[in-house]
């Protein structure tokens, strides 16, 4: 008998994509796909797998399929090895927007032997079971990393930055809302600001800026896939935010004492002039000079280099950190607002390699 | 060349949203906008539209330079996306002349976003073309 050897159903799909997997799928729709494998790209942020396939009486066709980031499927026992050219698989999936011979994979299922070649990856969780106290520095400051000899990083939990206060906002993990009409739940936006966002939302936020591998600054750059890591340089005043995701950037807190700039002086930038000082347990950091190339946050809220955030950090035990942003940009909003979310830590792992253009240089550009 | 079909038409893609990687996401007016105007048979002439929104209104220059024309009022519909454009001039003879231009702005999240509509400039009537640049 031929067949079933292979089921994988794949993590979350925004963690498999770069920008909005609504702008890139149909979820919508599904697809099978049959056919033999005629190339594998095993690189990061995306692997994919390339396949033959005959629809109906028809030519023959090549499709990319999309499977999950190699560092999470190594972890769940895949490599790059565990399928071969010339295999022959099934492919349950979601196709792309816009009739193009691509699809997300659901699941793979090789249809020659009975070899169960890899499991369901699993995305990094938390440990919540245990509530440690926050490590701290030798003078009781609270650290934003891990404890001496430990490793980890930290995980968002969120799909989108809303103001605080209200009633859920029923929305998908890429902040695309269930119902347009909640827009003017999300912030209190101008009225070319709500009209903007409504826009990005209806046109399913094809044009996200992080998808180019733009970087993301404001809270964006706490919501991406394969979370953050606080380095702390305490000898030379500055707090170093490494992302794990997106373009792979950092960002610098400064905390030497250093008073904030004048907007005017200040260079425009994707991360803006961050100055932090700690208020008890909490890291309270200010933050101007945003350029306007990006999104700060999921779902497409706009902003314009008028845009001043206080974020504060608070780590209230070794798991669980407390972000709270007030965004104040009055040439978009009609007045400060605040938001915010917890981030987990994801214990015992380090960060890993992703550049999230590489996918264009490995699959795209040939 | 079924197999070569694919690695261009993904290449194109790509390199369809890797060149406006810089599209400036704020208020989509702001920016520098680069045309014509002019009746469709006859002759155009060329216009630069800065315009800045400044938290409350578009400002801005039309021509940038020694003889900069500052935009009177720019209004905006933003359930259309129609934009109104007045400014006020004067002739090679120092008579004043009015503007008028009503466009619709489309393609938002390009760089670069189009307004097209229809220009009056005294008694001179046409269309124009806008590209942010």
């Amino acid at each position: 008998m031929k067949s079933l050897a292979v089921i994988s159903m794949l993590a979350a799909f925004p963690m498999a994509a770069q920008g909005p997997f609504a702008a890139t799928y149909d979820s919508a729709r599904h697809i099978t796909l049959k056919g033999a494998v005629t190339r594998i790209d095993w690189v990061n942020p995306h692997a994919f797998l390339f396949l033959d396939v005959r629809e109906g009486n028809g030519p023959m066709t090549n499709w990319a399929v999309e499977f999950g980031n190699p560092l999470e499927l190594e972890r769940n026992g895949w490599s790059r090895t565990s399928l071969h050219i010339g295999d022959v698989v099934t492919v349950e999936g979601i196709p792309a927007v816009g009739g193009h011979k691509v699809a997300f994979a659901k699941s793979v299922v090789l249809t020659a032997g009975n070899r169960k070649i890899f499991t369901p990856p699993a995305k990094p969780r938390a440990v919540t079971n245990a509530r440690e106290p926050a490590p701290r520095w030798p003078d009781g400051q609270i650290r934003l990393g891990p404890a001496p000899g430990k490793k980890g990083y930290w995980a968002s939990t969120t799909s989108a930055l809303v103001e605080a206060g209200g009633a859920p906002i029923p929305m998908d993990a890429d902040g695309l809302l269930a119902h347009i009409s909640d827009a003017a739940r999300v912030a209190p936006f101008q009225p070319w600001a709500k009209a903007l966002y409504e826009y990005r939302q209806r046109t399913r936020l094809k044009d996200d800026p992080l998808a180019r591998c733009i970087p993301p600054g404001g809270p964006r750059q706490f919501q991406i896939a394969n979370g953050f890591q606080f380095v702390e340089q305490r000898d030379l005043g500055r707090i170093l935010v490494l992302l794990g995701g997106g373009d792979r950037n950092w960002r610098v807190i400064y905390t030497d004492g250093r008073k904030q700039g004048e907007p005017d002086e200040v260079v425009r930038s994707y991360y803006g002039n961050s100055v932090g000082r700690w208020d008890g347990d909490t890291l309270v950091v200010d933050s101007i000079g945003f350029n306007e190339h990006f999104w700060f946050a999921k779902g497409g809220l706009p902003h314009t280099e008028g845009l001043h955030l206080v974020e504060r950090f608070t780590r209230s035990d070794l798991n669980t950190l407390k972000y709270e942003v007030t965004v104040d940009d009055p040439r978009t909003y009609t007045r400060p607002w605040k938001g915010g979310w917890t981030m987990e830590w994801v214990p015992d792992r380090e960060l890993q390699e992703y550049f999230c253009e590489e996918n264009a240089e490995s699959t795209f550009i040939r | 060349m079924r197999r070569r079909a694919w690695p261009l038409i993904v290449a194109c893609m790509w390199l369809s949203i890797i060149v406006p990687a810089m599209a400036q996401q704020g208020h989509p007016l702001t920016g520098t906008w680069i045309g014509d105007w002019g009746s469709a048979s006859g002759q155009r002439t060329a216009i630069t539209l800065v315009m800045n929104w400044d938290g409350k209104n578009v400002t801005g220059l039309i021509n940038p330079g020694p003889d900069s024309i500052p935009l009177g009022s720019v209004s905006v519909d933003y359930g259309s996306w129609t934009v109104r454009i007045d400014a006020d001039t004067k002739d090679a003879a120092g008579k004043p002349v009015h503007i008028s231009a009503e466009g619709k702005l489309e393609d938002l999240g390009s760089y670069h976003r189009t307004l097209k509509g229809t220009w009056q400039q005294g008694a001179a009537k046409g269309d124009f073309r806008l590209t942010r640049d």
